[in-house]
């Protein structure tokens, strides 16, 4: 489109708030107030991972100071602030708005809508997350440091406020928490709207893919669940700053109140960030092997079953605190029953894998090693939820052993293979294979180093959260360092890859996985709607590989479309 | 570019392909609104179950020299805010017979009566003989009717803006859905209401 | 061998799974009793229950883990696509009778964990009633402890001690006027005790006895639980209770009915003296170098008590 500027386009599309065929590609759109869900994907993905660095930052001196017995690298004080810190980096900055960021880059396409359901409401959401990431990191700065009760801010610890300001590290942390909240809820209800209302003609819910199944399951999760948290993280704060008493003790109030308010919701948010894993998981090995998704059906009304019981499990973060016996048995049994559907979802990859063609390429071997590690973690998870055996190793390393070994070893796993499994889709470059699976190997192990041998530091007595041990737990401590520092190392071929290839990899086809999906009827990178107009109809279900059935009416046409580009 | 854009039911001018598409948008903000009425609501449940807990379990209850609350006067506030929930209704009706301004009457009737809950409320607060540090009765109680107070202010304010939209010419071209979600809104508010004061007012022995 | 059916079910497969299943269970039940190398010495009459679950669980999880490993292995050594080869595996999208088989056997499985759990818990019923201090309203008394069957007690239980828990040590009140800030008990008989915070939330531990149990502020809970074996073990703060907490730690040194009772009559005499307390010299420390570092609470003042824990002297777990 000629212009009298003597350009090849219109110079206005520069200023366009979302990505415009013909347009060159426009940086500027990333650090805008942008509308377009691919862009804010982008933008809550980025933004994720260099939180993920800051939490592995703070990791990395814990891990120096657990390298030997005596609190000899940092105070007891700071080694508390940086605890607390690094986990609440760690879930509220990085695996949230990643798997948000997922969401947004994914759910359109793979429904075949232009953009999600509320647009603004979308950028809204993202741009609350660097508000309140500069809140909590500013904690850091302020006289006292940061809030160091914890990542769960158990009364009375957290209300003690030592130097009695006012503006103190707790209460920086607690109107973060709560900032939080509103976005997740923000994008919970754009990301169900839009899944209940706009997907594309012949898409019903059995033919949706099953991560957006594993969305929707999540972001009700997120819907019934966040609210409480909000609701006891305001009484937290009333507690603090304005003199109430709803879990001070001395005022008549309950601390194990907090706790019920507390976990009512942080258990099921495990969920919500292990389902979209699942999902991914599920999209994956079906690409990777060439084969079906064993049992599609079963497999997305499991993370409806697991939305449900998630909800009835929390007290078993307080089996040990003085719960009633007729409790503990109850919340024993619904934990455990957790493990059915969990557990469909593990055979049904198993299943997937069997008979498949296999490829290893760098998405697969994390989907493979998260796998692995998930069958490892839910044991130990049923180990955890039987009573007697969680009071010896509840508030252990055991439970950190085993928290780790989901959120690190199977999420995160999870999350890289999604990073690597759809970077060429969305940045219209493929990644370098080589560092790719150089991050993995080296990502592999380390975890396992670091994460297997509290499992046993635990089993010994060593309690969590502490800044020195007693001797005889020297050598779990010393392996474990070792790992975390091989993970930290890992971190360079993956930022080196991501940047360079971004930069200058080579430009990636509209299907390079030879993937059946609608996001793979798109060109690499999609255009600013999406089909624009042109939304294909679903006539078939998902993952048809060698079932020789097209997935949308008239396939030829928009495989051909996306390769114009 | 529209004015509010959380409400907006028209089409942004920069974004193609959605001129057709405002009924679908209408449904998708009312969509978006349910979903996000019935997340708030576990909010006021939490807080209800916390209510509940405190006051069944607790030895001590109500602080030093309080005997309880008075009712007739929240109760005369709850008849007031219920019925400007009919008000709305009716408003709504008007609208949709295209009746501009019986709406605005009506809607304006509907925003005094939340007005002078709000007002009520106030005065209510300000003749009690405890205050938010006193224990838990106090904190419960302000906590409660404080968060809830908050909605009806947004409730109100909301109002207004549809109000003052109702007043710019066409603004109703592609459905009243701005109009239906805040109506839900106040009907929310409501509810919630009836329930807190059943749970603070008529409960109040042991 | 020559067939025309679309199915076979080669024999030597059959062999080779059965031999993988046995080669499998032989791996859990050998797991299974490994682990008890990897928890410290029993030392309650609780932890033989304990460890028993434990075991059952790690072999029951070695099973499962290594058969769902191997089936991951073998598809990615005969399963692997060659490298330009874009062909599709088998167009498989389900098998009910698979799907209900595992859904069904692990339901069953972990419902006969719960079961065979809640009667070991009825076994281990160790919790006492949950008190509030203001106003002595009674929470409602719950089932007293049980020793384990086949054990006779022919004595009362020693107690109640009170454990008095604060940032950052631990002292224990004996019936007689005694106080220690190394809990000692007779073995083989029941002690109660009373659980008290002075502060915070803080949690009783002893990882020999693999009992826990935290300590609420503003409530009293009655605690009872039999050591086993002589020793001196590790008691330490599980719930984190701000600043020095991981230096919350003291011993219980478990004897004979005779060298409890001398003790006992011993610390009666010697004087009340403050105990050595490390997070209090690590706070002084702190102070004189500054007090630099985050916001940290003052330590309590030490306990002033008879007999203080022997900071040198080495644990068996």
């Amino acid at each position: 489109m000629a212009s009298s500027s003597g350009l090849p386009f219109d110079p206005r599309v520069l200023k366009a708030p979302h990505p415009v065929p013909g347009a060159p590609d426009n940086w500027k759109r990333f650090f805008s107030f942008n509308t377009d869900a691919k862009v804010i994907g982008i933008q809550y993905i980025v933004t994720s991972l260099f939180f993920l660095l800051v939490g592995g930052l703070l990791a990395m001196i814990m891990r120096g100071e657990l390298i030997t017995p005596p609190a000899d690298l940092v105070d007891p004080s700071v080694y508390n602030g940086l605890y607390t810190m690094h986990g609440t980096v760690m879930l509220f900055l990085f695996l949230f708005p990643i798997l948000n960021g997922f969401n947004n880059l994914l759910i359109p396409p793979m429904i075949g809508a232009p953009d999600m359901a509320f647009p603004r409401l979308n950028a809204v959401a993202f741009w609350l997350v660097p508000v309140f990431g500069v809140i909590l990191m500013s904690s850091f700065l302020i006289p006292g440091g940061p809030s160091a009760s914890g990542w769960w801010a158990y009364p009375p610890v957290s209300l003690q406020n030592p130097l009695g300001h006012f503006i103190n590290g707790q209460f920086l942390w607690i109107l973060a928490v709560a900032l939080s909240g509103v976005s997740s809820i923000m994008g919970a209800v754009n990301f169900c709207t839009t899944i209940l209302r706009m997907r594309a003609p012949g898409m019903s819910f059995f033919r949706m893919p099953i991560f957006c199944w594993t969305a929707l399951a999540a972001q009700t999760i997120q819907l019934v669940g966040l609210p409480v948290l909000t609701g006891g993280a305001l009484m937290l704060l009333f507690d603090l700053s304005f003199g109430t008493s709803f879990f001070r003790p001395e005022g008549g109030g309950d601390p194990m109140l907090y706790q019920h308010f507390f976990w009512f919701y942080s258990h099921p948010a495990v969920y919500v960030m292990v389902l979209p894993v699942f999902g991914i998981f599920s999209e994956l090995f079906p690409v990777y092997a060439r084969k079906p998704l064993f049992g599609y059906e079963v497999v997305a009304i499991a993370s409806f079953g697991i939305t449900v019981l998630s909800l009835i499990v929390w007290v078993h973060h307080m089996f040990y605190s003085g719960t009633p016996q007729w409790m503990r048995n109850l919340f024993m049994v619904t934990t455990m029953l957790i493990a059915v559907p969990t557990g469909i979802k593990v055979f049904a990859w198993i299943a997937t894998l069997w008979r498949g063609r296999l490829r290893l390429s760098t998405p697969m071997l994390f989907c493979l090693g998260g796998l692995v590690n998930f069958i490892f973690a839910g044991i130990t998870g049923v180990m955890l939820a039987t009573v007697p055996i969680d009071i010896h190793v509840g508030n252990t390393y055991f439970v950190v052993g085993h928290f780790h070994y989901v959120i690190f070893n199977t999420i995160t796993f999870g999350v890289f293979a999604g990073v690597y499994h759809w970077f060429p889709k969305f940045t219209g470059r493929m990644y370098y294979e080589g560092l790719g699976k150089l991050h993995f190997a080296l990502t592999f192990v380390g975890s396992a180093l670091n994460f297997l041998p509290m499992h046993w530091a635990g089993l010994m007595g060593m309690p969590r959260r502490v800044a020195s041990y007693d001797p005889e737990f020297a050598l779990a401590n010393v392996l474990a360092s070792l790992g975390a520092f091989l993970v930290g190392v890992a971190s360079i071929p993956f930022i080196l890859n991501m940047v360079s290839s971004w930069a200058r990899g080579p430009r990636a086809p509209a299907n390079p996985w030879q993937a059946i999906g609608l996001e793979w009827l798109l060109p690499s990178p999609p255009p600013a709607e999406n089909f624009e107009g042109d939304i294909p109809t679903v006539i078939s279900g998902p993952y048809g590989y060698g079932l020789d059935r097209p997935l949308v009416e008239n396939e030829a046409h928009y495989i051909a479309r996306a390769q114009e580009d | 570019m529209s004015t509010s854009p959380l409400l907006s039911s028209s089409p942004a001018p920069t974004e193609p392909g959605h001129g057709g598409h405002g009924h679908a948008h209408g449904g998708h903000n009312l969509t978006g609104m349910v979903i996000f009425l019935l997340s708030e609501s576990v909010i006021f449940l939490a807080f209800f179950a916390g209510y509940a807990v405190l006051k069944s379990s607790s030895p001590v209850w109500l602080p030093e020299g309080v005997e309880g609350l008075e009712v007739r006067e929240p109760l005369v506030n709850t008849v007031i805010l219920v019925s400007s929930s009919f008000v709305a209704y009716f408003a709504e009706r008007a609208l949709r017979r295209h009746n501009l301004w019986a709406f605005r009457a009506l809607w304006g009737l509907t925003m005094a009566m939340g007005a002078y809950f709000v007002f009520g409320q106030a005065v209510e607060w300000a003749g009690l003989p405890f205050s938010l540090q006193s224990g838990i009765y106090g904190g419960s109680f302000y906590l409660l009717t404080g968060f809830h107070g908050l909605h009806v202010i947004t409730g109100v304010l909301l109002m207004a803006l549809m109000l003052f939209r109702s007043f710019l010419p066409g603004n109703y071209n592609n459905g009243d859905a701005g109009v239906t979600m805040v109506s839900l809104f106040w009907h929310f508010v409501d509810v919630i209401w009836i329930i807190l004061f059943v749970l603070i007012y008529v409960w109040q022995r042991s | 061998m020559t067939t025309s059916s679309p199915r076979r079910f080669p024999i030597a497969g059959l062999f080779l799974i059965a031999g993988a299943v046995a080669l499998d269970a032989w791996a859990g039940v050998a797991v299974a009793r490994l682990s008890q190398h990897w928890l410290p010495v029993q030392a309650s009459s609780a932890a033989p229950l304990v460890d028993g679950l434990f075991a059952l669980e790690s072999g029951i999880g070695t099973f499962i883990f290594l058969g769902c490993c191997s089936v991951i292995l073998w598809t990615l050594l005969f399963n692997r696509a060659p490298k330009y080869d874009l062909r599709n595996g088998d167009p498989i999208e389900g098998n009910l009778r698979l799907e209900v088989t595992w859904t069904l056997i692990p339901l069953v499985l972990v419902m006969a964990i719960a079961w065979h759990t809640i009667q070991v818990n009825r076994t281990l019923a160790t919790l006492g009633g949950k008190l509030r201090t203001t106003g002595g309203h009674d929470h409602g008394a719950e089932l007293v402890a049980q020793l384990p069957a086949g054990r006779s007690e022919p004595l009362a239980p020693v107690g109640p001690i009170d454990v008095i828990a604060r940032q950052w040590s631990w002292e224990f009140d004996y019936p007689n006027g005694v106080r220690s800030t190394e809990l000692h008990l007779p073995v083989n008989r029941q002690a109660e005790f009373r659980l008290i915070s002075l502060d915070v939330l803080h949690g009783f531990y002893v990882p020999a006895f693999r009992l826990k149990q935290d300590i609420i502020p503003g409530s009293e809970i009655t605690y009872r639980l039999t050591p086993t074996r002589e020793g001196r073990y590790r008691l330490r703060d599980s719930q984190f209770s701000g600043g020095y907490f991981s230096t919350n730690q003291t011993d219980v040194v478990v004897e004979s009915e005779q060298d409890y009772r001398s003790w006992l009559r011993e610390a009666a005499l010697l004087p009340l003296q403050e105990a050595p307390n490390p997070a209090d010299s690590l706070y002084q420390r702190r102070q004189e170098r500054g007090d630099r570092g985050w916001a940290v609470v003052p330590p309590a003042p030490p306990p002033r008590v008879n007999v203080s824990a022997d900071p040198a002297a080495l644990h068996d777990a």
